[in-house]
């Protein structure tokens, strides 16, 4: 299983860089001082341009053309400097912008706000200039400036007279629309397939939570995505058609307002559908995987079957979806029951009671499932890996797996996985380190198979000179495709005697944990986040109901694309259009490798003759005039992949949010609201493009 | 002083393209033409002379190839302008799943009108088309007629000072007919412009103040209505209880004068007079069968 959290900045970190708390612009009085000043700038420019009527004059539309003309002229220049200047990085284009980090902090060129700030006035930037281009080989340079410039000026005043009451009204109109179009039936056909569900779901699977949180992550998110995909991609080009669109055009109905408005419309619908899905779906789970199991004291058999007095007993429960539970009771009525799938009981009673002589035959009834529907909150370490003769290496081996996530380290030798963790401290972990592994394991042979490979826990002070050796507290034998959990106490025996936790092995709240394999001839396999620390708990509820804001956030991603390519092509064309923009956003890893070569087989020409001639795809193509025609051929095309890759936003790391909540992992904040900051970083471009298509449109011309 | 321009065009020209930007047609020819404030303006021509594309371009639902229209003084593109145009289209273009209430309502929303202002504009407007009996049906359910009076209230429902309607009358029957012409010359009485755009000319004729007549994209005539039907050189009087003898002496005062006679006889009256007339009367008088008003005398 993997879980792509493990490394979560603060949202402003990322945002602004590491070192924002440090830039002038950020501390608290200055901060305060500007967003009052850019408030109150725009407050008035608003109120000014709403109070006055009409278009940008040809005088201001010039003075916008010369500012975004020098603009431009800035950026490129800029740039070829910094490209031809000795010894400045030719991929760190801010490098040469250094002395902002006085107003920035340092290293600010690493936040994502300022990247995507760059991204956007380089795009408008283009923009800019192919329209100004055009525009002067029809009317004469002069000319191009003001009209180009008057453009620019009657979108700024687009926006700020931007009406709420109409976007309103649009808005209701497209949820009307979509009554109308019947999305009560996606609904339906979730309702449907939540009742016949329980064919297919097996609670008796070895982690039922797991799968039905899947199901109920994957099902809302595939009908809505498909629902919204109909309906923003039809909606504007069928009015247009049938020119009820003329009504609205004729009215003061601003482009951006048509556009906001179905925007707003559909994200509606599919935000009172998510609601409503997501309410049956908890109900769907909780229910479904709620289950009890009988005990008696028939069940029961001493511990120590030959000792007079029984120091304990233990037994089995009654079987409830395909599992049983072993239970262990002390002779002080202490009971236990075991972690099976994920989960134990509680008895519904007094374990005194159970063992009582009266008890007899009579059934005891244990509680809710435990421990099934958790969030994790996990504490994830950085790691390093030691060869077999114990010298630091980049990573460990590669066993042949074609899925490079895990390497691995040898069993029986001084190979090691190490763990450095951060935020240790007593407060936090009151009770010693928790923990949690998910190992793989790699057998050059069979062993034992009844039992796992051996490995062990070892600790470390990072803080102690390089010749310290990590000292061994746990053994254990390896769980494969389930979560191992193992704590390291407070206080443990070493050979040199009792050592305390925290006062012997943490440094600066830093502490390393050390795995190794004990068994010669076997590998773990493990990966950054196969270890760690298990802090607390969060809210199942509220981790729940993050999974179905990333599939918001999602859906809205795809409403926008529906509705940009609606403003310029017909109902079927701009539903294959936005269907071909989800599946590329979803395939984008795989399409930037493919424009990077970072794939085997070539490009797409290659690959289709490696197709016809059956050449294995690892192996170099035969010099000659095929191989010279489809590689020129893949150049313009691997180009074309990546510019569509470096556009459409990557979809697939959306599904961090189901896998997390489904592998019962907690979200944290700080990551949706970043995928919030990428999802509207989106929204507001295709807004843009969507607005300037539509304003350009001739809605009469079919 | 010159009444108000409100609608303009400067050698307003429109090219159709097709998809790799050729001409396939030249819809509109250098345009010139102004329409004053207060005065109902008929555009004129057969099917394809241009008048909807025109009609298009100052609402800009279309954007011209060359010169420039211009409303209210502004460039028809202008979203502002439509604060104060009202537009009925050849054919209603409503959303069908709505019901009357509530498809002006939606249209008063687009004018930013408060709600209490909408909801008694939307009720004066429903009261006034007739349709109040029908207000919460979907439009899917109305009648041609029916979904034209709401396309009427939709235009209105903003009290706009320039009207557009294309073809208001095809399609009515000859009491909505009368009732349209009477509403345009209410609106005209109100101090409202309105640019009537149609084919039926004598539609046009009972109520256009001026008229332009287009043919294949180019303005053939413009000009008054009265003027422009003034035949110059004949006379016509029209006398009532006049004997033979008088119709006689009447017939040689014209020779005598260097007159030709044209013709004479009795004046007949339009065929709409004649349909409203039997209408009304069988609305007083239910179940009788009118006698025509040639054979009661």
């Amino acid at each position: 299983m993997v879980i792509d959290i493990t490394d979560v900045m603060p949202l402003f970190t990322w945002l602004l860089g590491p070192g924002w708390t440090e830039g002038l612009l950020f501390q608290p009085l200055v901060l305060a001082i500007v967003i009052l000043l850019i408030c109150g700038g725009l407050f008035w420019a608003c109120r000014r341009m709403r109070k006055g009527d009409g278009s940008t004059s040809p005088g201001t539309g010039l003075a916008l053309s010369i500012a975004s003309l020098a603009l431009i002229l800035l950026i490129l220049i800029g740039t070829a400097v910094l490209k031809s200047a000795p010894g400045k990085d030719a991929a760190a284009p801010f490098a040469g912008l250094a002395w902002l980090q006085g107003l920035l902090g340092a290293e600010w060129h690493q936040g994502a706000l300022y990247h995507w700030l760059a991204a956007v006035v380089c795009g408008a930037a283009a923009v800019y200039g192919i329209a100004w281009i055009f525009t002067a080989i029809r009317r004469g340079p002069k000319l191009a400036l003001e009209t180009t410039g008057q453009a620019i000026g009657d979108c700024l005043l687009d926006v700020a007279r931007l009406s709420p009451r109409r976007v309103a009204a649009l808005a209701w109109l497209a949820v009307k629309e979509s009554i109308r179009r019947r999305v009560v039936v996606v609904f339906a056909v979730f309702v449907l397939l939540l009742l016949f569900a329980g064919w297919f779901l097996d609670p008796g699977s070895p982690d039922p939570a797991r799968l039905y949180l899947d199901f109920v992550l994957t099902w809302p998110s595939f009908l809505l995505i498909l629902l919204v995909l109909f309906l923003s991609s039809m909606s504007l080009p069928v009015d247009i058609k049938s020119r009820t669109l003329h009504t609205i055009v004729t009215k003061p109905v601003r482009a951006s307002e048509i556009v906001l408005g179905r925007i707003a419309g559909f994200t509606a619908v599919a935000t009172f559908l998510l609601l409503v899905m997501a309410l049956i779906s908890y109900v769907f789970v909780a229910r479904g995987l709620d289950h009890t199991h009988a005990i008696s004291a028939g069940d029961l058999k001493p511990l120590d079957a030959a000792a007079d007095v029984p120091t304990g007993f233990q037994g089995r429960t009654s079987e409830e979806f395909k599992h049983r539970h072993n239970v262990i009771v002390g002779q002080d009525g202490s009971g236990r029951v075991n972690i099976e799938k994920g989960h134990y009981h509680e008895l519904q009673g007094d374990w005194k009671e159970l063992l009582a002589k009266e008890s007899g035959g009579k059934q005891f009834q244990l509680g809710p499932p435990r421990g099934q529907l958790m969030a994790r909150v996990p504490v994830y370490g950085k790691i390093a890996f030691r060869d077999p003769l114990g010298e630091p290496t980049d990573k460990g081996i590669n066993v042949g797996d074609e899925w490079t996530y895990r390497s691995y380290i040898q069993g029986g030798s001084l190979a090691s996985a190490i763990w450095t963790f951060q935020g240790v401290t007593k407060e936090r972990f009151p009770n010693g380190l928790p923990v949690e592994l998910m190992l793989g394991v790699f057998r050059t042979h069979k062993g034992d198979m009844a039992k796992g490979v051996p490995g062990s826990l070892l600790v470390r002070n990072p803080g102690a000179p390089e010749d310290v050796k990590p000292v061994e507290v746990r053994i254990f034998e390896s769980k494969e495709f389930q979560i191992d959990t193992q704590t390291i106490p407070l206080e443990f025996q070493t050979p040199e005697g009792k050592k305390d936790l925290f006062k012997d092995f943490v440094s600066d709240g830093k502490i390393e944990i050390w795995l190794r394999c004990a068994a010669p001839g076997q590998y773990f396999g493990v990966a950054q986040a196969d270890m760690y620390l298990r802090a607390r708990n969060a809210s199942f509820a509220w981790n729940f109901a993050q999974g179905y804001i990333g599939i918001w956030l999602l859906t809205l991603v795809v409403i926008s694309f529906g509705v940009l390519f609606s403003t310029f092509l017909s109902a079927p064309v701009a539903l294959l259009a936005t269907a071909g923009a989800m599946f590329g956003g979803l395939f984008h890893d795989f399409m930037y490798r493919l424009a990077m070569h970072q794939t085997y087989g070539g490009g797409p020409f290659e690959s289709f003759l490696r197709i016809l001639t059956q050449d294995n795809v690892t192996s170099e193509l035969q010099p000659g005039l095929r191989a010279t025609v489809v590689q020129t051929l893949d150049q313009p095309a691997e180009l074309g992949l990546w510019l569509i890759a470096s556009v459409l936003p990557d979809l697939s790391r959306y599904q961090v949010f189901a896998n997390c909540v489904a592998s019962g992992f907690h979200i944290p904040g700080d990551t949706i609201l970043a995928y919030a900051c990428r999802t509207f970083a989106f929204v507001l471009p295709l807004f843009v493009a969507a607005y300037l298509c539509m304003k350009n449109r001739e809605v009469a011309q079919q | 002083m010159q009444p108000e321009v409100v609608v303009e065009t400067r050698n307003l020209t429109k090219d159709y393209r097709d998809f790799w930007g050729r001409r396939k047609v030249r819809a509109l020819k250098a345009l010139d033409l102004e329409i004053r404030r207060g005065e109902i303006f008929g555009l004129l021509g057969p099917n394809g002379s241009g008048k909807t594309t025109t009609i298009k371009l100052l609402l800009g639902l279309l954007f011209p190839t060359a010169g420039r229209a211009l409303v209210f003084g502004r460039d028809a593109t202008e979203v502002t302008k439509n604060e104060r145009i009202g537009y009925l289209p050849e054919e209603s273009y409503l959303y069908r799943f709505l019901n009357a209430e509530e498809t002006l309502d939606f249209y008063g929303r687009l004018f930013n009108m408060p709600r209490p202002v909408r909801r008694q504009r939307v009720a004066d407007l429903i009261e006034m088309v007739g349709l109040d009996w029908a207000k919460r049906r979907q439009l899917k359910e109305y009648s041609k007629g029916m979904t034209r009076r709401i396309g009427l209230a939709q235009a209105l429902i903003n009290d706009p000072e320039l009207i557009v309607l294309d073809e208001p009358t095809t399609g009515l029957d000859p009491i909505g007919t009368r009732e349209m012409k009477d509403l345009i010359i209410k609106l005209r009485e109100e101090g409202k412009t309105v640019l009537l755009c149609s084919h039926l000319l004598a539609d046009v004729q009972d109520v256009c103040d001026r008229i332009a007549i287009l043919y294949q994209g180019e303005l053939k005539e413009m000009g008054r209505v009265d003027r422009l039907l003034k035949v110059q050189d004949i006379t016509e009087f029209r006398a009532a209880g006049l004997n033979a003898i008088g119709q006689e002496e009447v017939k040689r005062a014209i020779e005598q004068n260097n007159g030709h006679l044209v013709s004479f006889g009795n004046p007949t009256t339009t065929l709409e007079d004649l349909f409203l007339k039997i209408i009304r009367e069988s609305e007083e008088h239910p179940g009788r069968r009118i006698r025509g008003v040639a054979e009661k005398k």
